[in-house]
């Protein structure tokens, strides 16, 4: 019982470090499944598991970014406690992380409640600049959002870590082959998930040709994921001085207003 | 309030690693309302606290608090590119605190408003569209070798950029950032950087639909001669997988919740294999 609550500590303080990594160090990407389940398994001892866990989470979280005022589901939190699981159970890779969106879908809506709270902190920060406490108004910032946000991520990993291990183990004890070998499939779904949202927001019109590009490269040639990238700068930096290099550039000066825009519509017509 | 030694007997360099320090921290009290308000004066504090040192001038506190006020207002844009805004801010407020009449403090909201929006879209293609995708893309087809190195990767190609980036945003703002902003604007630099982030991101998800997601068929006809996935195979390897990406894409684009479409991921994984059509 006692290493279950040691363990439960360790694992929120991960938590806390993944969190903190978007707060304080301009989201250095700690905050990703992948490494928060890796650092998982590093404090729980098993680091195979944790890679395991933390590359599956983080193929699904791939196309989930917090970008402005939407919150999506909380996959770090969901990663680091579907590795925690992992470490401590007999689940397998894929049955953790099925037990993880539920708790992600949880941490959405706790990042909601803190998010709203700390709203109210910054009306208390007003406060404190009109009445000339300088230093409390930028504390509610540098103190009150730090221990916010580790709190937002330490309760429920903890809870779930200390309440849960037990009752997970039974129920991965009960689970049947062929739902085993489902979830596995539900993965590879779930990756498609994670790659199309990702794309959702990053295809624009004329742009799908590079896709498909690196698809075939990968497919067909049987290129990795690195070599692909490197061909792509290459062709992106060779595109790039065709459509806004020195050719271009003149004739839009020379050409007055209306050559302005005539040669970088005819590109968007090509692609 | 002509005291200004304070703002011109710290060195640069100091001034420098402020804004970097405190750009990264940019979101430690995000929230729904003004977002990143309270995270961008906390990174002026510094400076405004240098601007007006004497507290017990009421004239100087009733300026601090104005300064104080305006930095309060809303604002979100990526921590990294952050750090241009925040040099900017500064140099600005440094000269409204030498002399007031040089500068509309409006204007310094003003430039703040402004040069969000394209520095977000520019920061977050960067970062989270092109650098993250690269890196966790490679990390993650590590880490499903069961290799350490990873995760130690993902993090060496995210932090570099990160740094260099944040660095020079934070040089470039306060040492003259409003000419270097108009040569930015004047010569297409902006869509230029967006369409090479645009390539870049786009051809690497494209190898990784091929590379990551491996969903074959063990569907045969006719007493297991005709093995589907070696049809399907010898026209396009990873057709499954492509398939899949765009039926989630189509469903994504026609507005399906995300809650929905984890429940139709992970019934339909497990009714499609049950069913021997995916495995």
């Amino acid at each position: 019982m006692e290493s279950t609550l040691l363990n439960a500590v360790l694992v929120g303080l991960v938590g806390v470090f993944c969190m903190l990594d978007s707060r304080l160090l301009g989201r250095l990407n700690f905050e990703q499944p992948l490494i928060g389940a890796t650092l998982v398994g590093i404090v729980l001892g098993d680091v195979p598991t944790g890679l395991a866990v933390g590359a599956a989470v983080e193929l699904v979280s791939m196309g989930l970014v917090s970008v402005g005022a939407a919150v999506p589901p909380d996959m770090v939190l969901g990663g680091i406690v579907a590795a925690a699981f992992a470490c401590l159970t007999d689940a397998s890779a894929e049955t953790a992380m099925t037990i993880a969106i539920p708790v992600a879908v949880l941490g959405q809506l706790l990042g909601i409640v803190f998010r709203s709270i700390i709203v109210v902190l910054g009306h208390v920060s007003d406060g404190e600049i009109e009445k000339g406490n300088f230093k409390a108004a930028y504390r509610m910032h540098i103190v009150w959002g730090t221990v916010l946000y580790s709190l937002m991520y330490f309760l429920p990993i903890f809870v779930a870590v200390f309440v849960g291990t037990d009752v997970v183990q039974a129920v991965v004890d009960m689970i049947p082959d062929w739902f085993t070998a489902g979830l596995n499939t539900a993965s590879q779904i779930l990756t498609a998930y994670g790659l199309a949202l990702l794309l959702s927001m990053m295809l624009n019109k004329g742009m799908t040709v590079f896709l498909i590009l690196g698809f075939a490269l990968a497919s067909y040639l049987g290129l990795s994921v690195t070599a692909v990238s490197i061909f792509a700068v290459l062709l992106a930096l060779i595109l790039s001085s065709i459509k806004y290099g020195q050719g271009g550039a003149q004739m839009a000066v020379a050409g007055g207003a209306d050559a302005d825009y005539d040669p970088l519509e005819d590109d968007d017509d090509e692609f | 309030m002509a005291d200004n030694t304070a703002i011109e007997s710290t060195s640069k360099t100091k001034k420098l690693w402020q804004f970097f320090w405190r750009s990264w921290a940019i979101q430690d009290s995000w929230n729904y309302e003004r977002q990143m308000n309270m995270g961008f004066l906390y990174g002026l504090v510094p400076t405004l606290d240098r601007c007006y040192p004497d507290e017990s001038d009421p004239k100087q506190l009733e300026a601090k608090k104005e300064a104080y006020r305006r930095h309060m207002a809303f604002y979100n844009c990526t921590p990294q590119t952050s750090a241009f805004v925040l040099g900017l801010s500064a140099s600005m407020e440094e000269q409204y605190a030498r002399d007031r009449a040089s500068i509309n403090p409006d204007a310094i909201n003003a430039m703040k408003t402004s040069l969000m929006g394209p520095l977000s879209g520019i920061g977050d293609s960067f970062f989270q569209g092109t650098i993250r995708v690269i890196a966790f893309g490679l990390g993650v087809s590590l880490a499903q070798q069961g290799s350490i190195l990873g995760p130690v990767l993902a993090m060496a190609i995210s932090i570099i950029p990160s740094v260099l980036v944040t660095w020079f945003a934070a040089k470039l703002g306060y040492e003259g950032g409003n000419n270097f902003l108009q040569k930015l604007q004047s010569g297409n630099m902006m869509d230029r950087i967006m369409y090479v982030c645009g390539i870049v991101g786009l051809m690497a998800v494209g190898g990784m639909i091929a590379t990551l997601i491996g969903a074959t068929t063990p569907a045969t006809f006719s007493d297991g001669t005709l093995v589907i996935q070696d049809i399907l195979d010898s026209i396009m390897p990873q057709m499954i997988p492509l398939a899949l990406t765009g039926i989630m894409y189509a469903l994504i684009k026609k507005g399906v919740k995300t809650g929905w479409l984890l429940v139709i991921c992970i019934a339909g994984g497990i009714v499609l294999n049950v069913l021997g059509i995916l495995a």
